[in-house]
C-alpha cells in the first residue's frame, strides 16, 4: 500500500511540476514584456534603464532555467504564490481570506451531489425506461445544456425574488465557517452548485450501474436467490462505486470552476471572485497564483481519490491501475 | 436449409427492430454500412427532431437578417429612443437595455456563438485526434509523456486557465476561437488515444505492419477510418461544450468584445433587466440558446448509439 501512495504521489508532483512550467512561462507572453511589471511599480513614465534596473533587481535578467528554479523555491521553500505588482501584496496575502470561504462552498456541494446524484443514479437504472427515468434524464440535460449563470440567476428569480425569499446573497465579512451557523444564506448558491453536478454524476452512476448489471456476478446473485434490492445495493452498487469515486475526483476542476460562477453571480466574496477582479485589472501574478491553487487543490482531491480507491479496491493497489 | 435460405428467421434473430436490410442479410443486395447506421440513427425520433431543430436554428440566425432587417450596429442613443420596449408590430421580441430589436439581435449574437461553437469545436477535435492517435499508435515512452502533459492541463480547473489566458493575451474574436479550440481537446485525445490502443492490437494492422507500413501510413489509412465514429460523436459534444465556454466567458465580461456580441453575452445583459420584469430579454433567448446546446448533445447521444456495433447485432 505505501509503495502505491509513494508512486501516487510522485505522480501527482510531476504533474505539478508540468502545469508550474506552464504558469511560470506564461507571463512571458504578456503584452509589454517586463515593462508590464515594472511600469505597474515605477509608474509608466519610467525611463529604460529604470525598468532595466528594476528588472535585475528582482531577478528578472536571469537566464529562464535559473528563474524557473527561483520560482519553485518561491513556491515550495516559501509557500509564496508570487507577488501582485499592481496591490504591492503578495498573492497569498490578497487571497488567504478566501479560500477557505471557497472550500466551504464546493465542500458543501460536493457532499449534496454524492448524497444525492448516487442514488438517483441507481434509483434510474433500476427503473430504466419507465417515466420516472426519462424525466430525471430530460432534466439532466437541460441542467447540464443550461450556463451556470442562467440557473443561478433563474433560481434567484424564484425563490429570492419572489416565493420564499431566501437571502440573495450568503453573509460576507463574518467568518469562513458562516455556512454551519448561517446556513439560510447558502441555501441558494449551494442548491445551485449542487444541481449542475448531480445532473452529471446522477447520468455517470445509472450508466455505470447498467453496465454492472450486465455482468456475470449479478446474474449468479440473482440465480442463487438475492432479492433485487440486495443484488442492486450489495453486489451492483458495490463495483459501480469504484468509477464514481474517480469520476468525483476528476469532476472537482469542474466544480472550482462552477464555484467561480457562483461567487460571481450570488456576490460571495470567495476565491472565484477574487479571480475575476484579477482578471479585469489585469493583474497576472495573482491570476496565475490562484490558478496554481486551484490545481494544487484538484491534484490533492484526485490523489485523496486514488487512495481511497487503492484502499478499497486491492487489484488497483497492487497493480496500480484496475484490470 | 441453409441459414441463406431463411433470410427472414435470421434477421429477425440478429435485428428485433429490423433495422438491417433483409435483403443484404439473404445476400442479394449488399447493404452498405453507412446505410445501415443512417437507419439506425433516423430510427431514433428525438434525433431527428434535434437535427431538424439545429437547421431551423442556423437558418434562422445566417438567413433570417436578410428577410428581417434591424439595426444591430447603432445604440438607440436619441432621447426619444426606445429602451426594453415591449414586443409590438415594429419590435416583434421588443428592445434590449440599449434599444436593439431583441429578435435580431437573437440572430445577430446567434451567427458568433455557433461561428465560434463550430470552429473551436473542430480546433478541438482535430489537436485532440491527431494527438491522440500519435500518442497511442507509437506507444513507449513518447505516450507516457504526452500523457503526463495531458495530465496537468486536465488538473488545472478550466475556467480558471481559460481566464488566465485571457488576462494575458490581448482578446480578439480569431483570439477566443483559437483559445477555446486549443485550450478543450485534452478529454478527446484522451478517448482518441484509447481508440487507437485498440486498433493498434487488432490483426489487420499488424498485418500492414508485417507488410512493412509506416506508421503514419497505418494512421493514415486504419486507424484514423476506424476510430471516425468516435472522432465524429466527440466532436458533437464538443461543440456544444465551447458554445457552454463562450458562454460563462461572456457572463464573466471575457467574452466577444462590443460592437459584437454573442447569446452569453447577451443573457447576461437580459439577466440585468430580470427583476424588471423584461422577460422578452432573457426567456425568448435562453429557450432558443439551451434546446441548441440539448439538441448538440443529443445529436451525439444518438450518434453513439448508431456507430454502436452491438446495437446491430442483438
Amino acid at each position: 500500500m505505501l509503495a502505491y501512495v509513494i508512486r501516487r504521489f510522485i505522480q501527482s508532483l510531476i504533474v505539478l511540476l508540468i502545469v508550474m512550467l506552464f504558469t511560470f512561462t506564461l507571463p512571458y507572453f504578456q503584452t509589454g514584456g517586463i515593462y508590464a511589471p515594472a511600469f505597474a511599480v515605477l509608474g509608466t513614465h519610467a525611463n529604460h534603464r529604470t525598468v532595466l534596473e528594476w528588472g535585475a533587481q528582482n531577478g528578472m535578467n536571469h537566464p529562464y532555467v535559473i528563474r524557473f528554479w527561483n520560482y519553485l523555491v518561491q513556491v515550495f521553500g516559501h509557500f509564496n504564490l508570487g507577488h501582485s505588482y499592481k496591490l504591492n501584496l503578495s498573492v497569498w496575502n490578497i487571497i488567504s481570506l478566501y479560500v477557505p470561504r471557497t472550500l466551504w462552498l464546493a465542500l458543501a456541494a460536493l457532499v449534496f451531489t454524492v448524497l444525492i446524484g448516487i442514488p438517483l443514479g441507481i434509483y434510474q437504472a433500476s427503473k430504466r425506461n419507465t417515466t420516472v427515468d426519462y424525466t430525471a434524464t430530460g432534466v439532466a440535460f437541460v441542467l447540464y445544456a443550461m450556463p451556470l449563470f442562467l440557473l443561478c440567476l433563474l433560481m434567484l428569480q424564484a425563490f429570492s425574488f419572489s416565493g420564499p425569499h431566501l437571502p440573495a446573497s450568503p453573509p460576507t465579512g463574518v467568518a469562513p465557517w458562516a455556512i454551519f451557523t448561517d446556513p439560510i444564506g447558502f441555501i441558494l448558491p449551494v442548491a445551485c452548485l449542487t444541481m449542475v453536478q448531480v445532473a452529471s454524476l446522477s447520468r455517470f452512476m445509472r450508466g455505470t450501474v447498467l453496465e454492472v448489471l450486465v455482468q456475470d456476478y449479478i446474474r449468479t446473485a440473482r440465480a442463487k436467490g438475492c432479492s433485487p434490492k440486495r443484488v442492486l445495493f450489495r453486489h451492483a452498487m458495490r463495483n459501480a462505486l469504484g468509477p464514481i469515486v474517480t469520476i468525483l475526483g476528476l469532476s472537482l476542476p469542474a466544480l472550482l470552476g462552477g464555484a467561480l460562477i457562483v461567487e460571481s453571480v450570488f456576490n460571495y466574496a470567495g476565491l472565484g471572485i477574487q479571480t475575476v477582479n484579477a482578471a479585469t485589472n489585469v493583474d497576472i501574478p495573482t491570476v496565475l497564483g490562484i490558478t496554481l491553487l486551484a490545481t494544487i487543490l484538484t491534484l490533492s482531491g484526485n490523489f485523496l481519490a486514488d487512495i481511497m480507491l487503492g484502499v478499497v479496491n486491492p487489484r488497483i493497489r497492487i497493480q496500480g491501475r484496475a484490470s | 436449409m441453409s441459414v441463406l435460405g431463411e433470410p427472414a428467421i435470421l434477421a429477425n434473430l440478429v435485428d428485433p427492430v429490423g433495422i438491417v436490410d433483409q435483403k443484404g442479410v439473404a445476400g442479394d443486395v449488399i447493404v452498405p454500412m453507412w446505410r445501415q447506421r443512417l437507419r439506425i440513427f433516423m430510427h431514433n425520433k428525438l434525433a431527428i427532431a434535434s437535427v431538424g431543430y439545429l437547421v431551423l436554428i442556423l437558418l434562422f440566425c445566417y438567413l433570417g437578417p436578410v428577410f428581417y432587417h434591424t439595426n444591430q450596429t447603432n445604440q438607440a442613443l436619441a432621447l426619444d429612443a426606445v429602451w426594453n420596449a415591449h414586443p409590438s408590430a415594429a419590435h416583434l421580441l421588443g428592445t434590449d437595455s440599449s434599444g436593439f430589436d431583441e429578435l435580431g439581435r437573437i440572430m445577430y449574437g446567434g451567427e458568433y456563438s455557433l461561428t465560434l461553437g463550430m470552429l473551436a469545436g473542430l480546433i478541438t477535435i482535430i489537436v485532440g485526434t491527431i494527438y491522440g492517435m500519435v500518442s497511442g499508435f507509437i506507444g513507449g515512452v513518447v505516450d507516457t509523456v504526452m500523457m503526463r502533459i495531458l495530465d496537468a492541463f486536465l488538473s488545472i480547473p478550466y475556467l480558471f486557465l481559460l481566464i488566465s489566458l485571457f488576462t494575458i493575451f490581448s482578446r480578439s474574436t480569431t483570439f477566443l476561437i483559437i483559445i477555446i479550440g486549443i485550450t478543450g481537446w485534452w478529454a478527446n485525445a484522451r478517448i482518441i488515444r484509447g481508440d487507437a490502443l485498440l486498433i493498434k492490437k487488432l490483426e489487420y494492422t499488424q498485418a500492414a505492419t508485417s507488410m512493412g507500413a509506416s506508421k503514419w501510413h497505418i494512421i493514415r489509412r486504419h486507424v484514423f477510418p476506424n476510430s471516425i465514429s468516435n472522432i465524429v460523436t466527440v466532436a458533437t459534444f464538443s461543440v456544444a461544450d465551447a458554445i457552454l465556454f463562450l458562454s460563462a466567458l461572456g457572463f464573466l465580461g471575457l467574452g466577444i468584445l462590443t460592437p459584437q456580441t454573442d447569446w452569453g453575452t447577451m443573457l447576461q445583459n437580459g439577466t440585468a433587466q430580470i427583476s424588471n420584469g423584461y422577460w422578452w430579454e432573457i426567456y425568448p433567448l435562453a429557450t432558443v440558446f439551451i434546446l441548441v446546446v440539448v439538441a448538440i448533445n443529443y445529436i451525439g447521444d444518438a450518434l453513439r448509439d448508431t456507430f454502436e456495433v452491438r446495437l446491430i447485432e442483438r
